[in-house]
């Protein structure tokens, strides 16, 4: 059944990436348990909108829980309490009339942030373009069932290949490391023949890129997995692990 | 002006092999010459730019998402059509073909509908090698499953999220041409307008989304691949950067603008539920190949479904049309839901709702394999409505989802602007009045990896262009006209927001120019929309500046667009003086409530063009032929 | 050679590095456990397994510098590491929570390490660089577990080496990749039991010299 709750949000507030930015507070009124968090800050924004102050900045498109647009971290945990959900697919009814939430953008220093709750994640596209790819161009492939591939292995790609790529293991991670990301895009694809061809290449460039942005070291501490709102698995990073391995010792790729 | 179709003649199998050939190609070592905009990520623009870089040109692609993996393609769940026939069930170009003809209800080119399914099979090839997980058979060959509209099973899948695995293969093809740096990637820039010089596309201005900067590019030919304009309507299932801005302006700017009113209403969506919502999510199509569609017989039932008796259950789409049943294409089912519960026969809360039902496949298959198809889908349900599909039946009601509508192109998918390409669901092409499940990805992918490719060198190569760069008093002026048009919604301060205009007009769409059209509706709706528009320009308020991330800003100036488009929507809906598909004007009705077309008047693509503000748009009419099919009533009883 | 510096200067050539070494030491933990437990044996056995281990003469040394030349790269490892890691996050949450991943030890990984070493080199001086002239090793351990502020340290250090071998040696077999659905139950398992054995096996040692004195 709906309900109507008062809550108390903290919000982070930073005008651009150069400003130092501070938390702020604000009372949400009579928020209906059936809205999704995201609904909640449109109203808040709307209120604010009306009193003429700038809204609160946050990223988000499909509202559904797949571009990976959305997050923030909510009372401490990236994209909130509720397990396997992004922030826009999470409910008001998981909160209670009263409660206070602090509302903070993803923080690593690859991931400056733009304004408020919004950060640039570019980072991610450059280390895709490091080696995310099987390198094949329009019109070299071969007839689709040529490659078969087992159930079993194609689950397993698909499990990795479906990160959104929110950035919400990155926020997580005490580290600020980013190794879910990569290992879960070096999983899917290691896993298929189609990407076993220039595995090395791939692996060693794609490591090299995450480390050059920025990010922290994988101490498994498997805050990333906890968050991920497509519970993609550390399995992944044990792969990667593996497949650095095979390319930095099996390998000729330097 | 007249319209050119282009499309080729001879035999249909033979037309697009003969185009190509006819087509000039352009030197490869001369491509690296030429500036192409791409404008949009999603599958038609992504598999666009990459492709071209790949073949040799300077591209440089723009989106408004942070990322171009997440442009809304992303948000597709069910699958892609191809006619590979892998199960062989009696599959084969030429039914792919009519399947959608008749499912677009006989509205669509004939020439560019056949190419798509010849176009088909290849994407299946070039997805899979680029590593797209599908769901596999037993012995790891592809697997299929229905879709609605077809008997056959040709539909490819990665669980319920294809149209991501299927945009990030098109994005890691881009990423690679990126670090190539055979493109140059522009996110968060959004298109403000499109540049023409003597005739010709020749770049477009945007306004970048974090600097608030006014941006010029220049370019030889500019692809539009900018995806849909259901966000008129407020409420879709389309995300909510999804606008009608770049195409509008295009229009403005020359490029006609086709069968606007063809938008879809998709039948298995989660029911609104209050007036804060933001948007409505879809329950993937591919639901009803084991989910059952019924209602209590008797209106006002309020029984929790699970005690409601067989007997006393309507599976309205089995009893009606028994030999498509659950999956009879969505502008029939939408429009038997919206019947349904218009005889009072709707459950759930608001009574516009129906139930989409499990319960026996469950006991069929089990659980486990329910879960093992529709997992992702049963939990998004859950995440929203706190109801676990696994025991009580699914509610689930029509939403705004897709346009067929877009900007009018040709057979080489150029508008009415030479040098201007539209792609994907941006342009009006191959659906006629009536999309098809899982054609949307095969149409954005076929446009983008297999027909701009050739039909974009055609037009380079036999085009003369002359040296256009930035500094062009054409860039100048459309720059100085949009930080006017920026400063002014800025300097409104008026009473009320972006969002409140939006949902105003959303509704006065829906209630009168939705599912079921009439013209005094359709009239009403018509005077309505200029005075929203007039009270936005007087007493919207916009906060911020224009110089930095504004996203109320950003709000505005695509509301502003929604303004004036859905006029002319409204406008061509009332001009099609037939039913056909998703246009359904309740004047025209077969005795079984069908929508009744007019073959005789009726069997054109309206294409209007833009006479400047304040004027009246005219409407041309690409006459349609079919030489190949018999038109009939479509039928899937 | 380019190579292999950069690959292992990259995050995952690093913990590699530690992994590997992590499990050296182990290793050399199970050995050196198992040598200690001589003591139940009473003084005799353990004297003479005392003097088994130097009469391998060279080889010892050898072990000894390899053991340092470990723990050096074991720790500098961590150090860099540790400080990219705090790098990577120049401003913190206001406000964070574990989400369910992190552990007690798995937070507390570079603090126990450090102790540790605190440890080590106590522990170095107290035995290994004692005056063995005129007293059996036995008389040494006996000497310095007659001492409570000892005791209680030693039993200190091995329950915080216990909660370090905890995450230290899943993570290590995660770090090199072996990491199955199948089996990861199981190295998770060992890991506590290990632990386990590591906190009751060493730190039972003082305790029992203590009270039997
Ligand atoms: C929930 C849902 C499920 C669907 N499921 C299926 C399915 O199972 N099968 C199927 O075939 N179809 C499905 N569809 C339809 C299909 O997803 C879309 O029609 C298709 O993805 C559109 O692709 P596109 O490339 O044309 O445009 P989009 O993916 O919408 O991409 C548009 C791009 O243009 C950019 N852009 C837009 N406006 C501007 C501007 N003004 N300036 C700059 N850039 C701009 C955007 O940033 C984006 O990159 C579904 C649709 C929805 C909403
Ligand atoms: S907005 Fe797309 S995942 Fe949340």
């Amino acid at each position: 059944m709906s309900m109507n709750l008062n809550l108390t949000l903290k919000v982070w507030r930073q005008k651009n990436s150069n400003d130092k930015g501070h938390m702020e507070t604000y009372e949400a009124r009579d928020i209906s348990t059936e809205m999704s968090f995201l609904e909640m800050l449109d109203v808040v924004n709307e209120k604010l909108a009306l009193e003429g102050k700038e809204p609160i900045a946050f990223d988000n498109d499909c509202r559904e829980g797949i571009c990976g647009t959305c997050g923030a971290v909510v009372n401490g945990i990236a994209h909130g309490p509720q397990k396997a959900t992004t922030l826009c697919q999470l409910h008001m009814r998981h909160f209670k009339d009263g409660d206070v939430i602090y509302i903070e953008p993803w923080r690593s220093k690859a991931f400056k942030v733009v304004k408020d709750l919004i950060v640039d994640r570019s980072a991610f596209d450059k280390i895709i373009q490091a080696g995310g790819y099987v390198s094949v161009n329009t019109g070299q492939a071969p007839e689709a069932n040529n490659i078969p591939i087992s159930p079993e292995k194609a689950e397993l790609a698909m499990d990795a290949a479906a990160c959104i790529g929110c950035g919400a293991c990155v926020a997580a991670c005490p580290n600020a490391s980013a190794m879910l990301f990569v290992s879960a895009k070096i999983s899917h694809l290691a896993l298929l023949p189609q990407g076993k061809v220039e595995a090395s290449e791939r692996t060693l460039s794609m490591l090299r890129k995450m480390d050059e942005l920025g990010f922290g070291n994988c101490s498994n501490e498997r805050e990333c997995e906890a968050v991920c709102p497509k519970e993609i698995s550390i399995a992944n990073i044990a792969r990667f692990n593996r497949e650095f391995i095979k390319a930095n010792l099996g390998s000729t790729v330097e | 002006m007249q319209l050119e179709s282009r499309a080729p003649g001879g035999p249909l199998q033979e037309k697009w092999d003969k185009h190509r050939f006819d087509l000039k190609l352009v030197n490869p070592a001369n491509k690296r010459k030429f500036d192409i905009i791409v404008v949009g990520t999603g599958l038609a623009g992504g598999s666009a730019a990459a492709t071209l870089a790949e073949s040799g040109y300077n591209v440089k692609n723009f989106c408004i998402q942070d990322s171009p993996r997440r442009a809304h393609s992303i948000a597709a769940q069910g699958g892609i059509n191809a006619a590979k026939n892998y199960p062989g069930d009696g599959d084969s170009i030429r039914r792919l073909f009519y399947d959608t003809i008749k499912g677009g209800d006989f509205r669509a080119r004939e020439s560019n509908v056949y190419r798509l399914a010849q176009i088909s099979n290849e994407i299946i090839d070039q997805c899979t090698a680029q590593g797209v997980p599908f769901a596999r058979e037993y012995g790891g060959m592809l697997a299929n499953r229905s879709f609605g509209g077809a008997q056959v099973s040709r539909t490819f899948y990665a669980r319920g999220q294809t149209g991501q695995q299927l945009l990030l293969g098109a994005y890691s093809a881009l990423m690679r041409q990126v670090g190539a740096g055979n493109i140059e990637m522009f996110p968060r820039r959004e298109v403000l307008d499109i540049i023409v010089v003597d005739g010709q596309a020749r770049g477009i201005v945007v306004r970048n989304l974090i600097t608030g900067e006014i941006e010029s590019h220049a370019a030889h030919a500019v692809i539009m691949a900018t995806g849909g304009y259901a966000n008129t309507y407020y409420l879709s299932t389309n995300a909510m950067n999804s606008n009608v801005n770049a195409i509008w302006r295009a229009y403005k700017k020359g490029a006609f603008f086709a069968n606007p009113c063809y938008v879809q209403i998709h039948p298995t969506c989660i029911p609104v539920h209050g007036t804060y919502q933001s948007k409505l999510t879809l329950m993937s199509e591919s639901l009803r190949n084991d989910g059952r569609v019924w209602v209590p017989r008797k209106s006002g039932d309020k029984r929790n479904p699970n005690d409601i008796p067989e007997s006393e259950r309507d599976y309205y789409l089995e009893r009606k049309y028994p030999s498509f049943g659950n999956l009879v294409p969505r502008d029939v089912a939408s429009r038997n839901a919206k019947a349904q519960c218009d005889e009072g026969k709707g459950v759930g809360s608001t009574g516009l709702a129906v139930y989409l039902d499990f319960r026996d496949a469950i006991k069929r298959d089990g659980a486990e394999a329910i879960r093992k198809k529709y997992g992702n889908l049963f939990q998004m349900y859950e995440r929203i409505t706190a109801q676990d599909p696994y025991r009580t039946p699914m509610m689930i009601y029509p939403a705004i989802h897709y346009v067929m509508g877009g900007l009018w192109v040709d057979y080489n998918l150029m508008s009415t602007v030479p040098g201007l390409f539209v792609l994907g669901e941006a342009n009006f092409s191959d659906h006629g009045a009536n999309r098809l499940g899982a054609s949307a990805l095969m149409q954005g992918l076929a446009d983008g990896y297999f027909v701009i490719p050739y039909t974009l060198g055609g037009y380079i190569a036999g085009s003369s262009l002359s040296d256009v760069n930035e500094s062009h008093q054409a860039f100048k002026d459309s720059v100085k006209k949009q930080t006017e048009q920026i400063n002014k919604l800025l300097s409104i301060n008026g009473k009320r927001t972006v969002d409140d205009f939006h949902k105003q007009l959303g509704h006065v769409l829906w209630d009168n120019c939705g599912m079921a059209r009439n013209d005094a509706d359709m009239e009403k709706a018509k005077k309505m929309i200029p005075e929203i528009r007039d009270e936005f320009w007087q007493n919207v308020t916009v906060p911020g500046s224009a110089g930095d991330l504004n996203q109320s800003l950003e709000r505005a100036n695509r509301v502003a667009d929604f303004l004036e488009f859905a006029e002319l929507l409204v406008e061509d809906a009332i001009s099609r003086r037939e039913s056909c598909g998703c246009h359904f004007n309740v004047d025209f009705q077969t005795e079984e409530h069908e929508a009744k077309r007019d073959d005789e008047n009726c069997s054109y693509v309206s294409a209007w063009e833009y006479n400047g503000e304040g004027k009246e748009p005219t409407l041309h009419k690409e006459p349609l032929e079919f030489e190949n099919i018999e038109l009939t009533q479509r039928s899937y009883k | 050679m380019g190579w292999f510096i950069k690959n292992f200067s990259s995050s995952i050539g690093k913990k590699q590095i530690m992994a590997i070494t992590g499990l050296i030491f182990c290793t050399f933990l199970t050995t050196h456990l198992l040598g200690n437990l001589s003591i139940y044996g009473g003084k005799g056995s353990f004297n003479s397994y005392a003097e088994h281990l130097h009469s391998l003469g060279v080889l010892v040394n050898v072990a000894e510098v390899f053991l340092i030349i470990f723990a050096a790269l074991h720790i500098s490892m961590a150090v860099v590491l540790y400080f990219q890691n705090l790098s990577a996050r120049p401003v913190r949450y206001v406000k964070k929570k574990n989400a369910g991943g992190r552990t007690i030890s798995s937070t507390l990984m570079p603090y126990t390490g450090l102790i540790i070493l605190i440890f080590v080199i106590a522990h170095l001086i107290n035995f290994h660089f004692a005056d063995h002239t005129n007293q059996t090793i036995f008389d040494i351990v006996s000497n310095v577990f007659s001492n409570p502020i000892y005791v209680i340290s030693y039993v200190f250090v091995m329950i915080v080496a216990a909660f370090h071998v905890k995450h230290g040696l899943w993570s290590a077999f995660q770090t090199v990749g072996a990491n199955h659905p199948k089996y990861m139950p199981f190295i998770m398992a060992i890991s506590l039991i290990f632990s386990l054995i590591v906190v009751v096996g060493f730190a039972s040692i003082p305790v029992y010299i203590f009270s039997s004195i």
